[in-house]
């Protein structure tokens, strides 16, 4: 900007064509876009194509990677979501039929077959997703609601502040301090003693259990922070007029103040769902053979179990989980995203 | 209250918990903040336990931190390793945070005032980077590097850095923009400022919060980031991947004063840049 202002101060001829082509209402746009554009596109579309292009391909018999046109294909889909001999409808029954008797208490049958292994681990990443995404809301709404509503005002920043500082502090570090806590004779498992069922000492690490406390410490506050904004918009005279036309408080909750939280409700719960669906480092550490999710799927297929294929297809059907929830989420909710 | 009889007991005991809703919810927030922190306070108290394998507390001892910072090996961490890992660590967040706060106020700028066709879809791949799994992110970026034929290493994280940190620093610098009341700088066009001068005196001094905002957060993502940078870094190390293969080979002294290091500087910083901004994000 210097020198374009400084080549028209001296009035030489070139600055005729400058001060063109800076009038032009296009030159700002571009120049502000172009780097940014240029990056974006180059490492993260192109990268994202490659992989899409990839999760056509093939594996060769020695574990080399086939993806010249004559390979590509749906193989690796259909390895992933049909189970061998089935086909695509029975697939599809299987795989509700698998939700249903995994969702009803009682044990029964309802279908032939199982869903393959990678659909019952997608599914069990997106139960994970789910469940942590409940607590977060459940224990996280009260919090929100307290800070931005019965808190005294001068320390609303405090406790806000208070509830982000934890966010800034290293991922890993704190997955690791969890680690520590729910290890066996740790400070917190030696006190659960008092727990009928549970014996003093007794190790809480690598299950299902220490994935879903990692998961929820980590995201909550991504829950907290948006449904703090919500209701901190709203507009308490509207309860106040509810319960002067005789609704309970319950019912001046229910019916007035929580649909006006929504917006940072449903924005919360896709803040936490998302990386919770596609945690890798999480399970990583925390869990067991069992509670392992798609993401340490994804990441052994481009590492020890080298078939780079079914690892691309696995992302993608992690990236049509996303698009699915955004897709919820921008029909329902309003808020905007952080 | 003789409305409540004939309701049920469920009923009865929501209106009780409603009619003591404040104290009920203040305590419910102390439990959150509670296990927020003791994680962290428990991970710094062990840090100076006097045992080399326990969990539970032996005595206070500040052997593990002298040993440690006087370079000594303690429990599998080798200072060396940690050292240099640090400073790479360093290296691409700095030039991950010049970069990405440049490109990224500039999109940000290119975002607020100008309409273009295919905005709409423009601003969903900005947004994109910050959605996305980690996961994908990171493998998509180690198939590319390997396409094109790139040998990884700190330059490879540095790029994969910059490419979601632009998205953070852009979001955060727009939420500011769009909050910017324009009549300023046609104000200062008016009392006879160009442009440049506009831009210096108005336009920066106004955005700068912003700014600031978007380029800690950009360090911390950088610094922090562990999945995309596991990828891509190829046989280099930065702090969170030195520090996840020693969480891996189990708990120690060694690790747990890391750690508290680690946890104590960064919420150090973030705690004086809030003091400074307010609270961010």
């Amino acid at each position: 900007m210097a020198s374009e202002h400084n080549t028209r101060e001296r009035g030489e001829p070139r600055s005729a064509l400058l001060g063109r082509i800076r009038r032009n209402r296009w030159t700002g746009l571009l120049v502000n876009v172009t780097p940014s554009a240029v990056w974006l596109f180059l490492f993260f579309l192109v990268p994202l194509a490659v992989m899409f292009y990839y999760s056509f391909g093939q594996r060769g018999a020695f574990g080399e990677v086939l993806v010249a046109p004559e390979y590509l294909g749906l193989q690796q889909y259909r390895l992933f979501f049909v189970p061998d001999d089935a086909s695509v409808f029975e697939a599809i029954w299987f795989t509700v039929a698998w939700v249903v008797e995994a969702v009803l208490p009682f044990g029964i049958e309802l279908a032939a077959g199982e869903p393959t292994p990678y659909v019952q681990l997608t599914l069990k990443s997106i139960g994970f997703g789910l469940v942590a995404t409940l607590v977060a809301f459940v224990v996280g709404y009260p919090v929100a609601y307290y800070v931005g509503r019965v808190a005294p005002e001068e320390y609303q920043d405090l406790l806000l502040v208070l509830i982000i500082l934890p966010f800034w502090a290293s991922f890993l570090v704190r997955i690791y301090a969890i680690q520590i806590l729910l290890s066996g004779n740790s400070v917190l498992t030696n006190a659960l003693g008092f727990l009928p069922w549970f014996q003093a000492g007794q190790s809480l690490m690598n299950s299902r259990f220490a994935v879903l406390v990692g998961l929820v410490y980590i995201w909550i506050p991504f829950m907290i922070l948006p449904v703090y904004a919500s209701i901190e918009e709203i507009d308490f005279t509207l309860r106040e007029a509810a319960m002067d036309l005789g609704a309970t408080r319950f019912q001046a909750f229910r019916r007035v103040v929580f649909p006006l939280s929504m917006p940072g409700v449903v924005a919360g719960s896709l803040l936490v769902f998302i990386p919770s669906t596609g945690a890798y480092v999480i399970p990583d550490l925390l869990g067991g053979t069992d509670s392992q999710m798609i993401g340490n799927f994804i990441a052994n297929q481009f590492g020890a179990a080298g078939n780079w294929p079914l690892g691309a297809a696995g992302s993608f059907t992690l990236m049509g989980i996303m698009l699915l929830a955004i897709a919820i989420y921008q029909r329902y909710g309003s808020a905007d995203l952080a | 209250m003789s409305t409540e009889s004939n309701r049920s007991p469920f009923a009865r005991l929501r209106s009780r918990v409603f009619a003591r809703s404040g104290a009920l919810l203040a305590a419910e927030t102390a439990l959150v903040y509670l296990f927020l922190y003791v994680p962290i306070v428990v991970l710094i108290a062990l840090s100076f336990n006097d045992s080399r394998y326990a969990l539970v507390w032996q005595g206070f001892t500040t052997e593990w931190y002298e040993a440690l910072l006087a370079g000594e090996t303690v429990a599998r961490v080798n200072p060396d390793a940690a050292w240099s890992a640090l400073v790479h660590s360093v290296e691409i967040a700095l030039v991950t945070v010049v970069v990405s706060v440049v490109f990224g106020t500039m999109l940000a700028f290119a975002l607020d005032r100008y309409e273009f066709p295919g905005k709409a879809l423009f601003t969903g791949v900005v947004y994109m980077p910050i959605i996305i799994p980690s996961i994908v992110m990171g493998i998509s970026l180690l198939l590319f590097f390997n396409i094109v034929g790139m040998t990884l290493g700190l330059h490879t994280a540095a790029i994969g850095h910059i490419a979601f940190d632009i998205s953070f620093v852009a979001i955060v610098v727009l939420a500011r923009l769009q909050s910017f009341d324009r009549t300023l700088e046609e104000a200062a066009k008016d009392l006879g400022a160009n442009e440049l001068e506009t831009f210096r005196h108005v336009t920066l001094p106004l955005l700068k919060p912003g700014i600031m905002a978007g380029a800690l957060l950009a360090f911390a993502m950088s610094f922090d980031d562990f999945v995309v940078t596991f990828f891509i870094i190829g046989n280099q190390n930065t702090l969170p991947i030195f520090f996840f293969s020693m969480v891996r080979q189990g708990i120690t002294p060694g690790v747990n004063v890391v750690a508290a290091l680690i946890i104590v500087v960064t919420m150090g910083i973030v705690a004086v840049a809030q003091w400074f901004e307010g609270p961010i994000w």
